[in-house]
């Protein structure tokens, strides 16, 4: 333990008996990085850092960034957040976090900053002043400031920042994002609904003009931004510099693979979608006329389902069928293309048809 | 003569001021808690009263009626949580193990995690709470009730705190 500068691993565990030991002498904060670019890994590793570490004596702030990703608040719903079909065919991940607020697009530009505390010792505000202050001081001919919303806008109009947070048994976490350099035509193709006609009370999001900070202020280096929030954050504490980790590593973290596997399925993804219905138009050019769909969503599956087809172009026994059968499928075009695949294969070319204008609705 | 002394206490708003404002309803099955027992000790006016209303350490109430629990929380969560803009609420027919989180609130401060005080299952959860939120806050002890549950284990009322002890711990939070 004495020569832990020179070796990082043992740098490392050493942190981690610290933070996990409350016997040690108090640290006032520590900063750790993310080597992770996985956004379910990286939610993961906030949900054990919350649930693991004595946050009673000292804070941790955790810096991270993901490979291209939507994540939507814990009571959202992510088919009147994304895109999900352009998701799928750009690889974008999609997760749903712990905490509350709203939908953001991150990707490699972008840096995610997790502040934990005990409850007593919850202030947004003054955590937001850790990467306001950090700004100022890297460049400070940048006008940074946090708003009431606890955005924080740059030169008075452009978002570079939004808020959300969790309160736990013990502790809380409180994260934001900061656009750096973040792909901005890649956000705005995914971050629309899925599917129209949406009826729901999940938590909104509200839209904001964003920027990222290199448009403003180009020669700011991605290392340089990270090190300066560090330094920011460890301003007045006897540490310095951030301890990297690696969060699908079971021998710092135990168990953290299940907690990983918890956010990535389709259970929580999904599943925990607040109930909404979508009540819509049906494409049906052979018809020439459209039709209309009406189905209720609960959990993330098809609760009630019905179909209004032109009575002259399929009898309504046929549409009834295929409403039917979807009852009980996950609203997703996959699942239930599979619960379909009798219907879609049969004689009935209108049947058919039908079935198609069904599935494109639901993204 | 002793059941009209225990009436008079009960109608004389004989509870003391930190008792939470119980709904009518609360109050009605109480008083007649009282009359159908034919114990002298029964009639102390406050015990059927107080023994109804249980707290935990994570701010949440229970008030148990003929084996269901109400569960809400408690004026002092409503205030730190701020305007509550969304609940997550169990389905009904969860089972709920003793401090097992079921749901969560989302205020404009955070999303709070909600833990089960008792082990039972979920008949009710208050509907109101999908349109109006709000409640949550207006009316924490009564409208702003969250869900029902069943009581599988009696016993674990008695590791819950009065509304005298939930009173000296929150005191002793804002030392």
């Amino acid at each position: 333990h004495q020569n832990q500068a020179s070796c990082s691993a043992v740098s490392t565990l050493t942190c981690f008996c610290f933070l996990t030991c409350s016997g040690f002498s108090t640290r006032s904060g520590l900063v750790l990085q993310s080597r992770s670019t996985d956004v379910h890994q990286n939610l993961a590793l906030e949900d054990w850092i919350d649930a693991n570490v004595d946050l009673q004596r000292r804070s941790v702030l955790l810096l991270w960034r993901n490979r291209p990703a939507v994540v939507i608040g814990r009571h959202q719903n992510p088919w009147a957040e994304c895109d999900l079909k352009a998701m799928r065919r750009a690889g974008i991940a999609l997760a749903r976090r712990r905490s509350g607020g709203g939908t953001v697009f991150h990707d490699l530009g972008n840096l995610n900053l997790t502040f934990f505390a005990s409850k007593k010792a919850y202030d947004r505000q003054r955590n937001l002043k850790v990467v306001t202050e950090a700004l100022r001081r890297l460049r400070p001919e940048l006008d940074v400031r946090a708003t009431d919303r606890l955005d924080i806008i740059l030169n008075g109009h452009y978002k570079i920042s939004g808020t959300a947070s969790r309160l736990s048994r013990q502790s809380s976490y409180h994260h934001c994002t900061l656009l750096h350099s973040a792909d901005r035509s890649a956000l705005s193709a995914v971050l629309r609904p899925s599917c129209p006609g949406i009826h729901s009370n999940a938590t909104p999001s509200v839209p904001s003009p964003v920027a990222n900070l290199i448009d403003h202020a180009p020669s700011l280096q991605w290392e340089e931004l990270v090190e300066g929030v560090a330094e920011q954050y460890n301003k007045g504490s006897t540490d310095s510099g951030t301890v990297l980790v690696d969060p699908s590593d079971e021998t710092l973290f135990p168990d953290v693979g299940r907690l990983e596997a918890e956010l990535r399925g389709w259970n929580w993804t999904f599943g925990k979608t607040p109930k909404f219905s979508v009540e819509t138009q049906l494409q049906l050019p052979e018809a020439r006329r459209s039709g209309r769909l009406q189905v209720d969503v609960k959990n993330g599956r098809i609760d009630g389902c019905s179909i209004d087809a032109p009575a002259d172009w399929i009898c309504e026994r046929l549409s009834g069928e295929l409403s039917a059968v979807l009852v009980g499928e996950r609203f997703c075009p996959n699942a239930a293309a599979a619960a379909v695949a009798a219907l879609l294969r049969c004689e009935n070319r209108r049947m058919r048809e039908l079935c198609a204008a069904v599935l494109q609705v639901m993204g | 003569m002793a059941m009209r002394a225990a009436v008079r206490c009960l109608s004389a708003a004989n509870f003391s001021s930190r008792l939470p404002q119980l709904s009518s309803a609360a109050q009605l099955s109480a008083t007649r808690l009282l009359w159908r027992s034919g114990s002298p000790r029964t009639l102390s006016s406050t015990s059927a009263l107080s023994t109804a209303l249980k707290f935990t350490d994570k701010h949440e109430w229970v008030q148990v009626e003929g084996g269901i629990g109400t569960v809400g929380i408690s004026s002092y969560a409503q205030e730190a949580l701020g305007d509550v803009v969304y609940c997550g609420l169990p389905e009904v027919g969860q089972r709920l193990e003793q401090m097992e989180e079921f749901g969560a609130l989302e205020s404009v401060k955070a999303a709070s995690e909600l833990y089960s005080p008792l082990t039972g299952e979920v008949t009710e959860i208050n509907t109101e709470l999908a349109e109006n939120p709000g409640l949550v806050n207006k009316d924490c002890y009564a409208q702003g009730w969250l869900i029902k549950m069943t009581i599988e284990k009696p016993e674990e009322l008695e590791s819950l705190m009065d509304q005298a002890g939930y009173d000296k711990f929150i005191k002793s939070l804002e030392e």
